[in-house]
């Protein structure tokens, strides 16, 4: 593989590269593409990314979840959907996050794991996408992505440390938009200003610090080393997001999608949006995406007391849903990487916060991973009466973003037989 | 600057030479009582002497020898089993040794142990700003990432690391904080005042509708709207539009707020923040099938503080509670109480003493009669009145600290060609049925300065040594003022450059640190000290002048200023974030009792759990109580829902006040407190082992080792088969295990007198098999479904002691070691304000502490006088 070192002002830009090559996408993420400024090490490898999918209504558990555990678990009509991708997706039965509750109302939890969101005094936490783009985000020109598929409100996955909701980006149209179209100068040189002040103010307290070291012993000199670290990481991370608002944005073939209002429609729009959040991960716009996929026209039939009937209708909208989803994967499959495939390095989370709709019950819940570099092609299995924390999951994800922490909101530890491949 | 002594500085070989000889297995002490046990065959608890290397300039050599010899000092080695040393070849050993580790440890210390930088934790760091700018509402601790714990608390250099991540934050929250501090108009923000009624909001005009509340006229159903019978009420829609709802009617509430219930004022929601007013009427009743009765005694009502996210469309639960207030029988009570109202806030409701009822399901599953067919409690809101915002003046207190008189006009843009003016968002009520509406000068409005460099000297000659808790010299301000002068040569208008430079110092080391030099703290370290300390904040104008007056370190001063800082209210943050640490009070709500099993519990309970612990601890200090008050008590500090709770009679109503307890209760204390007792349990089973552990490490300041790793924990049982005791006794029984739970256990078994919600019990409750449960005090409308099952024993023995067989005893015989709990009492307070643990070697200023407290009395209020007077405190 060709390494390019260059300088913070010449990075190639993915449009050079692509007009060289004849060819507008489609083309794996090469790494002098990188931006020279975001490249630390001499060989960088394709970057580690992250989506996470949630649909509100719950998954019928009698469908998804195989009994058997372990690589040669029998396959159900759900998952026999993503039947193409056994080999790169571990599904899991029995996590929960500990003290949810609160049948719908735990959909802001699924991300934060913050307890009890049916309560008064409720606060949410940081999410895990915002959590991880506090560590990664300005590698890219959007930190994260928050989508959601909806037509009331602006309902998110993504939560701010102070626990805000992150409105999302609903249409994918405004998205294709924001992600491959030039923005308004004016709004672009006062981001470039507000960056450049931020940095400005880093070096001068970065003065300060120095000044205050003469006075310090040895040791207490040590502990305030942490503090120049610190501003010396974030300066880098301004002029990361700095050098983004001059380098243009990348262009694509893909026409922009239409624009669907029908909330019948759910189907087809979250297949335009995952269509849209494919293209922003292979221009590596971001690494991180969020996406809430709101069915409530679904709601009705979600408690279907069991006629069979409506089970079946139901059964066959998540099917659908699934095939949305099966999709996606193939797509980022047939996209290739160095010598991976997108997916190989793109984390795909999939699930529910309600283990099973018809009675609003908030454990159990239907949860998969695909791709992003773990040993897969396993049932986990854990208790079902007594559930293991789904943050763990939250935190092994963080590792595979290479974010060294070994806690993350009600998880403790990365997950127990999600190994890495 | 360093003066130590020149032999410290070569501690490896020093420690080396006074220790080696006393440590070798060879010493006749420990060859004759000590090897046998601890070779390297036996290795009895892990421990082979005659491998253990001498060298204690290791730190983790050292705190292995500082076990040995507590171990022998305490009597529990040599075991029992084995012949004792003679007393007087005991306390020989002990004293040389002692003496050798003194010196290691202080050699420790002064090489690296005592931190000279600090980073403020996120509470101080808050109220650093908070009391810098006068904004008391002022919230930045949730938008900031948590802090770490060492030695049990969070002011400890080794728990606050710093990263880009927390660099972004402070950022981010010096602009939220200067957004809020600069005025942006002229004049202040019109002070209004509206009158507010429950009904008339979305959500209470639901539950009216389906009867879970009503409207009442004058004490009485409301004729225009009566109280819902066999069916709902139809056509929501309609019934608004008549204008039912908003005639001012008073609103009766039944049900309490759950996860789809939430109650609140709507109609208004805060667009400027600042101190507001805020009067509500309420009063309480009994309801039976349409007839109003007297209450059966003082209800409470729930005032809290509900911050709408976006639109507020999707309702909100309370933000945070102001308070519970008394809701007296048929006659309203009018309670006046300032609140800080931030942007997108509003006053919530909740009947919170009631017992949860939904009274449209009794339609649903039941007799079909809904509010008519109820008999019980309901707590009435005739209406709330909220005034604001105040401001004292104009520009406020935050502009006036950063722009002092300068005043505030308008910015023409024709006026100032090339001057980039400041971006004011529009404000806009973004609440949906909120129906204030901000009232906002035309144009751009900025502080102007004649002379902007002048100015910009004097004002940060002014902010910065406040903002840094020290003096600053002419050469730092200056770069200050050049950063000012920099941004207004590139175009700035004068706030802007201004902020930039204030953004800088909030993001600086000298904020963001406390800076000790090395030894004697200097009159500026040690204001600081005080105020982390007593206000976890900084130090006010008071203390900072008497700091630049050199006068601090007299021993009166210190003494008053002491006095004056646990006067003010804000040592109310000392009393919070200590015992929230050292009671471990932040993990109150962190597991919820089984519903199952303790039906009888309520977010009220749990509220008043902690406002007990604190005004406890409060009273202790305000009457200065000595430590026996952690075990023992002749009194405790009680509301209604604690005394009913406790089994206390003639306590009424929601605030906490002092109740007497007859001879040999067992409530009152921290020990038997029902905050403790839940936090020490995990809402479904209580375990010995875990209120054993906490009992001595925490009140007693003997914290057990920790668990050897591979050994399971107890599974317990609630089906009501068998006892935690049972289970335990078999690990018990284990040799291995026999050791530590001998003295971890104990005091445990004891507190088995008490469930999971600190309720006293004779018998565990269990969900399967056993009894049925008598109703006791639970309220009559709370279906029980729990068993009683194995009766529990509370006995047992504190190592060395005779036995205790019930928590009374225990009581006794911990509040006997007096020395022992004031001991452990100084030690906690120690920890929590050098933000260090203490070494070997400054155990005799602490003991020092301990019998200057003793000798006067023992009170907690000496205690921290003590503490504040010590070497420990004053010196680095």
């Amino acid at each position: 593989m060709n390494s390019f070192h260059l300088g913070p002002s010449r990075a190639i830009s993915r449009r050079m590269l692509l007009r060289g090559a004849g060819a507008l996408i489609g083309l794996p993420l090469l790494e002098a593409m990188m931006p020279a400024f975001a490249a630390s090490t001499p060989t960088p490898k394709p970057p580690r990314r992250m989506v996470a999918i949630v649909t509100n209504m719950g998954i019928m558990p009698q469908f998804f979840f195989p009994e058997k555990s372990g690589k040669d678990y029998e396959t159900t009509p759900y998952l026999a959907k993503l039947a193409a991708h056994r080999t790169n997706l571990s599904v899991f039965s029995g996590l929960s996050h500990p003290g949810v509750a609160g049948g719908h109302q735990a959909d802001r939890c699924f991300l934060t794991g913050a307890p009890h969101p049916e309560r008064g005094g409720f606060r949410n936490t940081i999410s895990l996408d915002q959590y991880a783009a506090e560590h990664i985000g300005t590698e890219t020109r959007y930190p994260s992505l928050a989508l959601a598929m909806s037509n009331e409100g602006g309902p998110t996955l993504s939560y701010t440390r102070s626990g805000a909701p992150i409105s999302p980006d609903k249409s994918p149209r405004k998205l294709f938009e924001k992600l491959f179209v030039r923005g308004n100068a004016d709004e672009v040189a006062a981001s470039v200003e507000a960056l450049r002040q931020g940095r400005s103010m880093l070096d001068f307290v970065s003065d300060q610090s120095k000044r205050l070291n003469r006075s310090l012993s040895a040791e207490d000199q040590r502990r305030m080393d942490q503090y120049f670290t610190s501003v010396r990481e974030l300066e880098q991370r301004l002029h990361n997001a700095e050098a983004w608002q001059h380098s243009p944005k990348p262009s694509v073939k893909a026409a922009p999608p239409e624009e669907l209002d029908d909330a019948k429609e759910f189907v087809r729009r979250t297949k335009l949006t995952l269509d849209v959040a494919k293209l922003a991960l292979e221009t590596d716009s971001t690494r991180l995406i969020t996406l809430y996929i709101d069915t409530t026209v679904l709601h009705n039939i979600t408690h279907h007391g069991n006629r069979p009937e409506v089970v079946a209708e139901l059964r066959a909208k998540e099917e659908a849903q699934l095939d949305v989803l099966n999709g996606f994967l193939n797509q980022l499959t047939v996209t290739p990487e160095q010598n991976q495939t997108l997916l190989d390095r793109t984390m795909v989370l999939y699930g529910s916060h309600m283990g099973s709709a018809n009675s609003h019950s908030n454990i159990n819940l239907p949860v998969l991973l695909a791709g992003g570099g773990f040993r897969h092609g396993v049932h986990l299995a854990f208790d079902r009466t007594n559930n293991y924390p789904l943050a763990n999951l939250h935190i092994s994800m963080l590792q595979r973003l290479g974010i060294e922490t070994h806690e993350f909101s009600t998880g403790k530890t990365r997950m127990r037989g999600l190994e890495l491949a | 600057m360093s003066t130590r002594p020149s032999v410290l500085r070569r501690p490896a070989l020093v420690a080396a030479l006074c220790l080696a000889a006393l440590t070798q297995a060879g010493e006749p002490f420990l060859r004759e009582h000590c090897i046998e046990c601890h070779d390297a065959e036996t290795r009895k608890g892990d421990l082979d002497l005659t491998a253990f290397k001498a060298d204690l300039a290791n730190s983790e050599n050292l705190a292995r020898w500082v076990k040995i010899h507590d171990r022998i000092e305490n009597g529990e080695m040599p075991p029992k089993k084995k012949s004792r040393p003679p007393a007087d070849l005991k306390v020989a050993y002990l004293t040389e040794l002692s003496g050798r580790l003194t010196i290691a440890d202080r050699l420790r210390l002064t090489e690296s142990g005592r931190a000279g930088v600090r980073r403020l934790t996120r509470a101080e760091y808050e109220n650093n700003l908070r009391d810098l700018l006068g904004l008391p509402g002022l919230s930045l601790q949730n938008n900031l990432p948590s802090d770490g714990s060492a030695h049990g608390f969070d002011k400890n250099n080794d728990a606050l690391d710093i990263s880009h991540v927390n660099l972004e934050k402070y950022m981010e929250t010096a602009d939220l904080a200067l957004d809020m501090a600069i005025a942006t108009r002229p004049t202040a923000p019109p002070c209004e005042k509206v009158r507010l009624t429950l009904a008339g909001n979305y959500e209470p005009n639901i539950m009216i509708m389906q009867g879970d509340a009503m409207l009442l006229r004058q004490g009485k159903p409301d004729p225009a709207f009566p109280p819902c019978g066999a069916h709902p009420h139809l056509n929501q829609g309609v019934h608004e539009s008549m204008g039912l709802f908003t005639q001012g009617s008073s609103t009766g509430i039944f049900r309490t707020e759950d996860e789809s219930w939430h109650a609140y004022f709507k109609r208004f929601a805060a667009l400027y923040p600042g101190r507001y007013h805020v009067r509500a009427s309420v009063w309480s009743m009994q309801w039976d099938k349409g007839t109003v009765r007297p209450s059966r005694g003082i209800e409470a009502a729930r005032l809290s503080v509900v911050q709408f996210s976006e639109n507020g469309r999707f309702g909100q639960p309370a933000s945070y509670v102001v308070g519970y207030f008394d809701a007296p029988s048929l006659t309203p009570q009018i309670h006046d109480l300032d609140v800080w109202l931030n942007f997108k806030e509003t006053i919530g409701f909740n009947p919170a003493s009631l017992a949860h009822v939904e009274l449209y399901s009794i339609g649903k599953y039941g007799p079909k009669l809904r509010t008519m067919g109820f008999t019980g409690p309901c707590v009435v809101s005739d209406w709330i009145e909220i005034e604001g915002p105040f401001h004292d003046t104009w520009p406020t207190v935050a502009h006036r600290r950063l722009f002092g008189t300068l005043l505030v006009s308008e910015f023409i843009p024709k006026d100032h060609p090339g001057i980039r003016a400041p971006v004011r968002p529009r404000l806009k009520q973004e609440i949906i049925g909120s129906n204030n509406q901000p009232q906002e000068p035309k144009g751009i409005w900025t502080v102007f300065s004649p002379s902007p460099l002048e100015d910009a000297d004097q004002l940060l000659g002014d902010f910065l040594p406040k903002a840094f808790r020290r003096p600053v010299d002419e050469a730092t301000r200056r770069q200050y003022v050049e950063q000012v002068s920099a941004r207004i040569k590139a175009g700035d208008c004068f706030e802007l450059a201004m902020r930039s430079a204030y953004r800088a110092a909030l993001c600086s080391p000298d904020f963001l640190y406390l800076i000790e030099p090395a030894d004697k703290l200097d009159d500026h370290a040690l204001a600081s000290r005080l105020a982390s300390f007593l206000w976890n904040s900084r130090p006010d104008e008071a203390l900072i002048t008497l700091a630049g007056q050199a006068k601090l370190r007299d021993a009166t001063v210190l003494d008053e200023n002491v006095e004056r800082l646990l006067r003010d209210p804000k040592s109310q943050r000392f009393v919070e974030d200590f015992l929230g640490q050292w009671l471990k009070l932040r993990q109150i709500g962190s597991n919820d009792p089984d519903k199952k099993l303790y039906p009888e519990f309520s977010p009220y309970l749990q509220d008043s759990m902690v406002s007990e612990t604190r005004a406890f601890f409060r009273e202790m200090l305000d009457q200065n109580l000595d430590a026996t008050h952690l075990v023992k008590s002749d009194f405790a500090m009680l509301n209604e829902k604690l005394a009913v709770h406790y089994g206390i009679n003639g306590v009424n109503g929601p605030s906490i006040r002092r109740v007497t307890l007859p001879v040999g209760h067992v409530r009152g204390p921290f020990l038997t407190q029902a905050a403790v007792l839940k936090i020490t349990a995990n809402g479904t089973t209580t375990s010995p082992v875990v209120r054993g552990a906490f009992v001595m490490s925490r009140l007693l300041g003997k914290p057990p080792d920790p668990p050897p790793a591979n050994v399971p924990a107890v599974e317990p049982d609630v089906r009501g088969a068998t006892t935690i005791r049972e289970l335990l006794a078999k690990h018990r029984n284990d040799q291995t295990c026999a050791t530590c739970h001998a003295k971890i256990d104990p005091p445990g078994f004891a507190l088995e007198s008490f469930d999971v919600i600190g309720g006293q019990r004779k018998r565990y409750r269990a969900l399967d098999l056993g009894d049925d449960a008598p109703r006791g005090s639970i309220d009559p409308l709370i279906k029980i479904q729990f068993k009683l099952g194995p009766s529990v024993d509370p006995s047992g023995n504190l190592l060395g002691e005779p036995a205790f067989h019930s928590i009374t005893e225990l009581q006794d015989q911990l509040a006997q070691n007096q020395p022992l709990l004031l001991t452990n009492l100084a030690h906690q307070l120690l920890v929590y304000s050098l933000g260090r643990e203490l070494g070997f070697s400054e155990r005799l200023a602490l003991q020092k502490i301990v019998s200057r407290t003793q000798k006067q009395g023992g009170g907690l209020r000496t205690l921290i006088h003590e503490v504040v007077r010590s070497p420990l405190f004053l010196t680095r």
